[in-house]
């Protein structure tokens, strides 16, 4: 099949490298591909793992499985305030040093023989100490792991020298929506779930809005603003050299697609509950409930201007993906941060995550619970193509997936991947080679 | 030999919830299938009453939703007294209920993934007190 190139005007043809071609399905069903995610981009690359809100006083911990990194890290702010994390491991005998999700210590004992460490990761006890044939503490802290905070959210990086910082990391694409106001969305609810399906086919899935008038044809697709045609076109997409944006438009009379109304208040309210009233009351009592309930004012001028960069009064939310697993949307007052850990080529953790500004009356409670139930039914119908999709893949009928201009994201991410194994793999070769000449 | 004995983390405790304030007292029989005090809970209980309780339930709330919601309001959120926590419950069962009723017309979502394997992680550190 030929690539017809994306005629002038299109975000496909904005972006000319990453071609107009077809996407090859190896990449979705192939163990040996996986290995080389893991080796190259999983292992070497800011993972975002949690929000500093979990763990806010010293000695607050919790611990994150990451098997596309073989490994799993405690992160724990320590008693300076800073956040730390290290692997789970022992430095005695191996075994794992936290047992629980989540805790509060003083210390971190290891069940087995008693070895203790302090919230650095330092080696401060061993039982039996003389036993041992002059064991220097500072030779056996616990193994730490790159850390650090963007606007909030904990990154961990296991590559021990990190090629580039957090900051250098998000900066190019997300350095203009520094300011959002997370620190005022303290109320989070969390769901997991593991998925039979490659990591990227389900990240695919939340990366576009095409799907959304059919897969959520009962639920919301009434909350996206249509164009003529009834499809929903984004505002805009944005594609860096590792992270990719788009913005999408809401139905100002729909409950679900006119978010800021429950902050706003006024004429965003009433246009919300001009339709929501007679067709979704349930809907439109819950806003009702939730007018001047938050314990902050979120004024949408005060937004950083990378948020709703097309400036659209119509504006419903920034879907932001930070490479490569990490899907953060942000809405007037609301955000949902969902990670895509991948677990085997055909397995998937979703952590799915979101934060509202806290309420401070028993009504606007009423209120996240109705937006918090619609938004986990709608992530029900999200889920509901993955495993299907993943078996398809599989039966190896079709090598090939075809994309439309408003796919562009899915394009971006199969190149940035494609790319960065290219480049990782060449560095290996000449390392390889480099090593040889030398021995001969 | 001794006998190992195996102490079973305790269930919940369901306490016997509190009456209802007067004006609220024919939401009375709805108390024993809807004031669920977790999203787990309520969502179990929506995918096992069948619609037709739901509606019955919708049918009750709705009218009244924004008389109970005035009357919960006069505590704030963070100090709601045992009296008002059983409405309160009842009125986070109505948000449960509102797609079943509003968007799909049936207990589940449409075609959707098991709600059952999407875990409400119930002990998050960031989730409200109620």
């Amino acid at each position: 099949m030929n690539e017809t190139p994306a005629p002038e005007g299109t975000l496909t043809a904005r972006y000319a490298h990453l071609g107009s071609g077809l996407i090859p399905v190896e990449p979705y069903i192939s163990a040996e591909y996986y290995e080389r995610e893991k080796a190259h981009i999983f292992k070497k690359t800011w993972l975002q793992v949690g929000r500093v809100e979990e763990i806010p006083a010293a000695g607050d911990y919790f611990v994150k499985k990451l098997d596309a990194c073989d490994t799993e890290i405690i992160v724990v702010r320590n008693k300076q305030g800073q956040i730390r994390a290290m692997h789970n491991v022992c430095s005695h005998r191996l075994n794992q040093i936290a047992y629980d999700r989540t805790g509060h210590t003083r210390k971190f004992f290891c069940k087995f023989h008693g070895w203790a460490y302090d919230l650095d990761g330092n080696l401060t006890g061993v039982p039996d100490e003389k036993c041992f044939f002059g064991i220097d503490f500072k030779d056996y802290a616990l193994t730490r792991v790159a850390c650090d905070v963007w606007q909030g959210f904990i990154f961990v990086n296991m590559d021990p020298e990190p090629k580039m910082s957090l900051d250098d990391f998000m900066k190019p694409m997300y350095g203009d929506i520094e300011g959002y106001p997370f620190d005022k969305m303290t109320v989070g609810f969390a769901w997991e779930t593991v998925v039979d399906c490659n990591w990227k086919l389900a990240l695919d899935a939340f990366q576009e809005a095409y799907h959304v008038a059919y897969v959520h044809g009962n639920s919301i697709a009434d909350a996206i603003d249509r164009s003529e045609g009834g499809s929903m076109p984004p505002l805009d997409a944005l594609c860096g050299d590792l992270h990719r944006r788009l913005s999408l438009a809401g139905n100002q009379k729909s409950v679900y697609g006119n978010p800021k109304a429950v902050t706003s208040g006024g004429a965003a309210a009433s246009e919300a509950l001009s339709d929501a009233g007679s067709k979704r009351p349930i809907a439109a009592s819950a806003l009702r409930a939730g007018i001047g309930s938050a314990r902050h004012a979120f004024p949408l001028d005060a937004l950083p201007k990378g948020v709703n960069w097309t400036q659209s009064p119509n504006w419903l939310f920034d879907i932001n993906v930070v490479f490569p697993d990490f899907y953060l949307s942000l809405r007037p007052n609301y955000c949902q941060a969902y990670n895509f850990r991948p677990i085997a080529h055909n397995r998937t953790l979703l952590e799915a995550r979101v934060y509202y500004p806290e309420m401070t009356t028993p009504g606007g409670r009423f209120f996240l619970e109705y937006m918090k139930v619609a938004l986990r039914d709608v992530l029900l119908e999200d889920l509901s193509t993955l495993e299907r999709t993943q078996r398809a893949a599989e039966t190896g009928v079709k090598k090939f997936m075809v994309l439309q201009d408003n796919e562009l994201l899915v394009r971006h991410s199969y190149h940035v991947i494609e790319r960065l194994l290219a480049e990782a793999e060449a560095e290996v070769n000449t390392a390889v080679s480099k090593a040889e000449a030398v021995t001969e | 030999m001794e006998q190992k004995v195996i102490v079973m983390a305790k269930r919940e405790a369901r306490t016997v919830p509190v009456a209802l304030p007067e004006a609220f007292s024919d939401l009375t029989c709805f108390i024993g299938t809807w004031a669920l005090p977790t999203e787990t809970q309520r969502n179990t209980q929506r995918h096992t009453v069948g619609m037709e309780a739901i509606v019955e339930f919708k049918d009750a709330m709705l009218p009244k939703v924004d008389e109970v919601v005035a009357w919960l309001n006069q505590y704030e959120l963070a100090s709601l007294p045992e009296e008002a926590k059983t409405l309160m419950y009842l009125l986070l069962s109505f948000a449960e209920i509102a797609p079943a009723v509003e968007f799909y017309q049936q207990p589940a979502v449409i075609d959707g993934y098991d709600p059952r394997r999407f875990v409400a992680d119930e002990t998050f550190t960031m989730r409200p007190a109620i």
